[in-house]
Order: structure tokens, then C-alpha cells, then sequence
């Protein structure tokens, strides 16, 4: 591991117990894909988006579109290390009216870029972000994180079609493959593989990498747009429920409401993680 | 209003070219579909403000509300149901729930596309769009309030839908006096207020003025807005007559008479009858005979007015159409 992984897996793991936070705050939540999909978000907004928290709607700034929005906590739990927004803003998770819904509202917190949730939603809105910025020559990046689960939405297919014809190399989808939606495995439910070939056929660029290894996750950053003039799909195999041993790989940690021991065992194994990785990073 | 007639779809095209002379964010966006909305003369005049992306009405929404991300104001036009109901959700949280600036016109409104059948209808986009909270509904009423509509709704920042017909219209209003909101009482009376919307304000205006002719006092206002809805100027004329009929070329329900009954209900009650078409799907065949066969052109208008008017005015407190000229709007059996 180099140093940079090693401390970006302090953060990811800081973010996990944000989540947590939210957690305790809420009592319930789509925790299992937020856990999944956390070390890329958190590779992103820490190392690899050109984005100002003090001046979040600046027009030249990449763009983050969660599509898989209910992995909302993920994000709002980073956004918050990455000092968008005061972290106790988390601790209204849950409430009525708190400006960190169950899935992302762009004009409650900064940072959100979009008001996803519906699932398929994400990558048009994205194609159109990224052919706004080529339309004014613009650098910005468009990075769209979308799940497994929600690949069979034909609005996606349709988004990709877009961005393959219009060869938007601006355009980077990572797609948290952690193999499972709320029914069961999505082999089972629709198996939609082989993923990166149905991206190929669309005009796009692939990959595919460990989603939870911070040093994959920053190498394959480095190495953007996987092919020039087109659009970057990486298929990142991920872990649902990510860190939580009762929830790694589970179906039913899609949308968890926990009892204080297991919210409490959770915690522990999260708290235990930041500091074996911190002693890491140190060392 | 002058003899001369005007295609609404290269009319609606013109102005949208026009107005992006003045402003650069504007951009076309196509599924196989800016040719026939008269937007070919905008492709040849700004290539690379045209973005085609073919057939896919669900992506194109969601692209739009991503290029008003970017500041751009994205004009996407085609056939009524398939930016209406195809892609609804989409418009109701790209567009809508992210209050994007973003105009949607669907063309063909109504049941303009007679022929080709009820899958290219559209009697229920006025009710789809007023359940989408923030969303404007414009239904320009003639050739004027189309190049109207249009430079207003493209100074207006928020999102907006527009129906247009095909065929041809007539210009009956100015082209530079179209206020989102507002609309205009073309004829003054005290019997009966006539509220009518769209295109249809032309064969309604036809009857209304035969109708005066004969001595009936019509309060006839056309509204170039269905959402949001001139409250004042609905108010106020039903306070004047106290009998209110609406007249649409859509379902009676959700639309222009959902909206005129939900504000009278509570403010002001009053009968009010709806001329609309009956809650089907409707058989395909020539515009006119469909016009003809649902009550909505000038000489079926006429005596549905007229009727309505003489049986309320009978002290009949809740009778609509009599059964024999209900049967013309019934169902087929």
C-alpha cells in the first residue's frame, strides 16, 4: 500500500462510522450499499474531484451524481469529512425535515448535485452534465456511482447509448457490483452479466477492480479516461455491508434497523478498524 | 384576427430560433423528433446547439435537466404522450423535484395525431403536468400566443411544459402580450362565463360570437396558462354570471375543468358544466370527424352552449347535457 491509500482508508473508515452515526440517529437505514460503494465516494471527494466546499457551485467543478441514491449516508457521511457541511448536520438523519433525506436532495446540503433516488436517473442527467461542459469547454469531469442492482432500469442503457455516441470521455461510471439487491443475489434476481461487455458494446471504455482496496480505487483514477475519446465504465467488485461482520455480503443489510447491541457491536468493529488502519498509515 | 393561417409546429420552431439569436444557453434537443417540430430551420442555424440523440424520450428528459445543470436553458419538443407520460418521472424529479430550467413542448397535443390512434393521443398531459409541483402550464391559443408563449417561457427560469396542436391555427392575439398566468376575457357578459384553453379557444370563439349574436350575454375568457391558473380572473367572472363552462380538447378531469371546479369549489360555488372529451380511448379517424363526434368543434359548441345555458337558466340546478347529445360523447359500445 502507499502512504496516500493508507490514509484514504483512514477516511473511508471514518466515513463508515458516520454512517453509523446516522444510525444511531435514524435507527434505520440502506446501510449495505452505502458501505459498499464508501471507499470509492471517499476516494473521490478526498483525492480526485476538482470540487471547493467553500464554493460548491463553482461552474468549473467536476460533478458527483450518487444514482444509486439510496446509498445516500455514504455520501453525506464524506461530504461531512470533506467539510461541505458541520458533521452534526448527520445527526438529524431520520428526522422530519432534515436536510439529509433518505435519498439526496440537491437544494437541502451542498454538494449534492442532483435529486436521485428513482433508480436509472443518474447517468442521463450525467451525459447532460458532461455535454454542457464540452458545449462550453469546460474541464469539468462528470463520475456517476451506480449499483448492480439497478442496471436492469433501461433508462441506464439508454444514458449509455448516449454517452458511447457522443463519445463523452469526461464521463466516469463506477458501478458498486456488490452482487446483491434486496431479493437476493442480482445473478439470480436479473443477472445483467457480463457487465463490462454490455458497456463495451455501447461505445465505452472498462474495467474492473476491487472496489473496497483503496490502492486499486486510486490507480485506476490515475489512469482516466480508460481510453480517449470515450466514456470510463469501472466495474467495482465491492462487498455489501462492508466492515460490519453481521451485515459483509447479506441481502437483508440492504436496509437494516438494528438493536443497540448490534448498532454497539457495529461500532466497535468500525472504531477497532479506524485504529488498526491509522496505525497502518503511520507507520 | 386575420385569414391567413400558420403551421403551429414551424411557427413554435421559428420563435425558439429567434429567441437563440438573443441567448446562447439556448439549445435544442431532438429524439428523432426537432425535424417534424419545426425545428429544422434551428439545426441549419446553430448545428452545434442541436443535440440528436434519437429515440429514447426517458434519457433525453434526464439529459436535459443535466445541461440546466450547466446553465444551459434545453428545449426538447415532440410527440404530447411520449414527453408527458413516457418519460414522467423523469419530468417530475430531473425536472420538476430539481426545479431545472428546462422546456418541454409536446406537439401533437390533444387528439391532433387523429388518425394514428389513441397511443399517440394526448387527453391527459394538462392533468399530468398540473400533479407536478412547480411546473408551468402553458396551451398558447392561436399563432400569436405560440411566438408569445414562447420568448415568455424562455425568460422564465424554472420548468415548463407547452402543448401545441398541428394543422394550422389562425392568429388572434398579439404575438408580444403572452404573460405566464394571465389570461385575457375576449368577450364580456353577465349569463354564462365560457373558459377555454389551447387551440380549442378557436372553434370556441366561433360559437361564442354566433351565440351573441343572438342575444346571449357571454363572459368568454381563453387562457393561454392552464397552470398557473388565473384565479382572479376566473373569480371574477363567475361572480358576474354564477354559471361557469369550461371547454378542452382533453379529459374533464385533471385538466383546465379539474382546476376552474378545485378553485371555484372553495371559493365561490357555482355550477360548472365541462365540454371536454369523454374519459376514453378515443376512436382514430379524420380531426374533424373526431372534433365532430366529441362536441368540440364551432357548430356542436354552439348548441351545447346554447342548451346548457337555457337549462340552467330553467332553474335545472345540476343537469348537464341532455342524454340524447351525451350519447354523441359516449363510448362505443
Amino acid at each position: 500500500m502507499n502512504s496516500r491509500a493508507d490514509e484514504l482508508a483512514v477516511d473511508a473508515a471514518r466515513a463508515r462510522r458516520l454512517v453509523l452515526r446516522m444510525l444511531e440517529a435514524g435507527h434505520s437505514g440502506h446501510i449495505g450499499g452505502a458501505l459498499s460503494a464508501i471507499d470509492i465516494i471517499t476516494a473521490l471527494y478526498m483525492n480526485e474531484l476538482a470540487i471547493d466546499p467553500a464554493n460548491p457551485n463553482e461552474p468549473g467543478r467536476d460533478r458527483f451524481l450518487l444514482s444509486a441514491g439510496h446509498k445516500a449516508m455514504a455520501q453525506y457521511a464524506v461530504l461531512a469529512l470533506r467539510g461541505f457541511f458541520p458533521v452534526e448536520i448527520l445527526d438529524t438523519y431520520g428526522a422530519f425535515g432534515s436536510r439529509t433525506p433518505g435519498h439526496p436532495d440537491m437544494h437541502k446540503l451542498p454538494g449534492i448535485e442532483a435529486n436521485t433516488g428513482a433508480l436509472g436517473h443518474g447517468l442521463p442527467i450525467a451525459c447532460g452534465m458532461a455535454l454542457g461542459a464540452r458545449l462550453d469547454r469546460l474541464s469539468s469531469r462528470v463520475f456517476v456511482l451506480m449499483g448492480d442492482g439497478e442496471l436492469p432500469e433501461g433508462s441506464n442503457w439508454e444514458g449509455a447509448a448516449i454517452a458511447g455516441h457522443y463519445k463523452l470521455d469526461n464521463l466516469v461510471v463506477f458501478v458498486d457490483a456488490n452482487g446483491l439487491q434486496i431479493s437476493g443475489r442480482t445473478s439470480e434476481v436479473m443477472d445483467m452479466a457480463p457487465i463490462a461487455e454490455k458497456f463495451r458494446a455501447y461505445g465505452w471504455a472498462t474495467d474492473e477492480i476491487d472496489g473496497n482496496d483503496m490502492a486499486q480505487i486510486l490507480d485506476i483514477l490515475t489512469r482516466l479516461p480508460l481510453a480517449a475519446g470515450r466514456p470510463s465504465a469501472i466495474i467495482a467488485r465491492t462487498v455489501k455491508g462492508k466492515g460490519v461482520a453481521q451485515l459483509e455480503d447479506t441481502a437483508a443489510s440492504h436496509y437494516w434497523r438494528p438493536t443497540q447491541a448490534e448498532l454497539d457491536a457495529a461500532i466497535q468493529q468500525i472504531e477497532a478498524q479506524i485504529g488498526a488502519l491509522q496505525l497502518e498509515a503511520t507507520r | 384576427m386575420t385569414g391567413e393561417l400558420y403551421d403551429p409546429r414551424k411557427t413554435f420552431g421559428a420563435a425558439v430560433t429567434a429567441a437563440a439569436e438573443q441567448d446562447e444557453r439556448i439549445v435544442v434537443l431532438s429524439a428523432d423528433s426537432g425535424g417534424s417540430s419545426g425545428l429544422g430551420g434551428f439545426l441549419a442555424r446553430f448545428p452545434e446547439r442541436y443535440l440528436e440523440f434519437g429515440i429514447e424520450e426517458q434519457a433525453v428528459t434526464g439529459v436535459a435537466s443535466g445541461l440546466a445543470t450547466m446553465g444551459k436553458i434545453p428545449v426538447f419538443c415532440a410527440i404530447a404522450p411520449f414527453v408527458t407520460c413516457r418519460n414522467f418521472e423523469q419530468f417530475r424529479n430531473d425536472l420538476g423535484y430539481m426545479r431545472q430550467n428546462v422546456k418541454m413542448v409536446g406537439r401533437n397535443g390533444g387528439f391532433t395525431y387523429a388518425d394514428l390512434g389513441s397511443t399517440h393521443h394526448s387527453l391527459e398531459d394538462y392533468a399530468i403536468m398540473r400533479m407536478i409541483p412547480g411546473v408551468t402550464v402553458l396551451a398558447p391559443q392561436d399563432a400569436g400566443e405560440i411566438q408569445g408563449a414562447v420568448k415568455a417561457m424562455l425568460r422564465y427560469e424554472g420548468p415548463v411544459y407547452m402543448r401545441i396542436g398541428s394543422g394550422t391555427v389562425p392568429q388572434l392575439f398579439p404575438s408580444d402580450d403572452f404573460v405566464i398566468g394571465k389570461g385575457r376575457r375576449v368577450r364580456q357578459g353577465s349569463d354564462v362565463t365560457v373558459i377555454t384553453t389551447g387551440y380549442t379557444t378557436i372553434s370556441v370563439l366561433e360559437a361564442v360570437d354566433v351565440l351573441m349574436a343572438e342575444g346571449l350575454q357571454i363572459d368568454l375568457l381563453c387562457l393561454g396558462t392552464v397552470t398557473p391558473l388565473d384565479d382572479e380572473l376566473v373569480l371574477a367572472s363567475a361572480r358576474r354570471t354564477g354559471h361557469v363552462i369550461t371547454v378542452e380538447e382533453h379529459y374533464p378531469r385533471g385538466g383546465l375543468y379539474g382546476a376552474v371546479a378545485e378553485l371555484l369549489s372553495q371559493t365561490f360555488p357555482v355550477i360548472v358544466h365541462s365540454l371536454a372529451v369523454p374519459h376514453i380511448y378515443v376512436p382514430s379517424g379524420p380531426y374533424p370527424d373526431l372534433l365532430r363526434s366529441y362536441g368540440l368543434d364551432a357548430a356542436s359548441l354552439e348548441v351545447e352552449i346554447r342548451e346548457l345555458v337555457s337549462r340552467r337558466s330553467k332553474g335545472d340546478q345540476v343537469a348537464g347535457l341532455p342524454p340524447a347529445m351525451m350519447s354523441r360523447a359516449a363510448p362505443d359500445k
